[in-house]
């Protein structure tokens, strides 16, 4: 009996592992897979938001990691999470039709490549009917037309010295 | 006694073992689609969860954008003032480009109000009121009130909270030829309903805990130090005595103790937060500087 008891125990125990391989997602836009822990490294990889990463090694701020074609190199972990990110939902689909998480995400690019065009005929009309001021519907159009490149980003990062830009 | 504790292991073996674990992810994996015995239990499950979660970005767009203008009305109109409203866009991109739902484009806006609020309209428009924005000392503590918005935005909570909305028991899209017929009244009925919802009862205390600690988690991973949603809410805690509350964050939040208790208590997941980015000088000379021309 006991004999049967540390059988079983052994197996959960060698099976644990392959349960154990930790993994993360990519949540951040304009992540890549770099050589080295440092933002100025040479990129592996692009990284598309929703891509599964098996940790390899470390903790901190660097994680060395493989991507699922194989690829292995170091992500800043700020770039990753231990839960995927939302999916979009485009089209008509809803949360378990059938496209997959990278369609939806290309979904709602093109949308906001609509939505960056300034208000929408579907919000005009709903500025006529409910009489919105002409000044305020002035002010959305502003609002919608403010943009933040990556480029822009980055430096305003790199400035602050904020995450990967740290000293 | 002895058979109990033997099921027990047999069941912790089981689930434990590489076998009977690709067993359980195969029939995770038919959960995903809907034409497999699983999925169709799961999509009868499903129905009864909010039609938010169907509702495409498109239109989640158009509701985020009305209710944008109907806030206008209520709160006044953006800080005229490019400089300040470029870098506060600038801080929120920063954190929502590293949130759980990072792919959308946001905006983020500094009404000209004094009353001291935020809030997140569906989509990923994003407002902070100059009243609010004078309280703020550090970039690290407007980071962490953007976060908490756009946390609200990924979890799509306002749209959650009025998911009995007749707009979303029909066909839940809209168009401008649609707008101006029964589908729009059901439309703008539903704004009213969000305005409601955000202005003046608030989301429920759930979802605000879950944006507090999706604020520490954003701030966190984009490099500010996650204790300035504590050190914000602490400054509005001294200010809340004197403050008239209607329509500001004590009004629409839960109890700011509570608050500061769940964070303090979240905050050891972040040994290393101190040494996190704070950026006191880069805030003061935009918004600081800000005030003094007003």
């Amino acid at each position: 009996m006991k004999k049967t008891i540390v059988a079983l125990l052994l197996l959960a125990l060698a099976a644990a592992p392959a349960l154990g391989a930790e993994k993360r997602w990519v949540v951040s836009e304009g992540t890549a897979l770099k050589a080295e822990q440092s933002v100025t490294a040479a990129s592996v990889a692009e990284l598309p938001v929703g891509a599964e990463l098996t940790v390899v090694e470390g903790a901190g701020r660097w994680l060395k990691v493989r991507s699922a074609n194989g690829k292995e190199g170091w992500v800043y972990a700020g770039r990753v999470s231990d839960t995927a990110p939302v999916a979009e939902v485009g089209g008509g689909d809803g949360l378990f039709g059938d496209s997959t998480q990278k369609s939806q995400i290309n979904t709602a690019k093109a949308d906001s490549a609509r939505s960056i065009r300034g208000l929408s005929p579907e919000v005009a009309q709903y500025a006529k009917q409910r009489g919105t001021p002409e000044s305020l519907k002035k002010e959305l159009d502003k609002i919608l037309s403010r943009k933040v490149s990556d480029k822009e980003l980055r430096t305003f990062l790199k400035e602050g010295k904020i995450g990967e830009y740290a000293q | 006694m002895k058979s109990l504790t033997m099921t027990m292991l047999l069941a912790l073996a089981c689930l434990f073992s590489t076998e009977a674990h690709a067993g359980w992810q195969d029939k995770l994996q038919n959960l995903m689609n809907p034409e497999s015995k699983e999925g169709k239990i799961l999509s009868g499950a499903t129905q009864v969860v909010s039609s938010s979660q169907e509702m495409t970005y498109a239109t989640e767009r158009t509701v985020g954008q009305s209710l944008a203008l109907e806030s206008m009305q209520r709160f006044g109109k953006p800080v005229p003032n490019e400089a300040l409203q470029k870098y506060v866009n600038l801080v929120g991109n920063a954190v929502a480009r590293n949130s759980r739902r990072s792919t959308i484009p946001y905006q983020f806006v500094v009404l000209d109000s004094p009353v001291r609020n935020a809030f997140a309209a569906p989509g990923g428009m994003i407002f902070v009121s100059r009243g609010l924005l004078d309280v703020v000392e550090n970039e690290a503590e407007l980071a962490a009130v953007l976060a908490h918005e756009v946390g609200h935005v990924a979890e799509k909570h306002a749209l959650k909270s009025i998911r009995r909305a007749q707009f979303l028991q029909g066909v839940g899209t809209i168009s401008a030829a649609t707008m101006k017929g029964s589908e729009g009244k059901k439309f703008e009925s539903m704004i009213g309903d969000l305005q409601s919802t955000l202005f003046d009862k608030g989301l429920d205390q759930g979802m605000e805990y879950e944006a507090d600690l999706a604020a520490l988690e954003t701030t966190y991973r984009t490099g500010y130090d996650p204790a300035a949603m504590i050190t914000v809410l602490q400054k509005l805690k001294k200010l809340e005595a004197s403050d008239s509350g209607k329509g500001s964050w004590f009004s629409t939040h839960p109890p700011l103790d509570e608050r500061i208790a769940r964070l303090s208590s979240r905050l050891e997941k972040y040994p290393d937060h101190v040494s996190l980015a704070k950026v006191p000088a880069r805030f003061a000379k935009t918004v600081k500087t800000t005030k003094k021309q007003k």
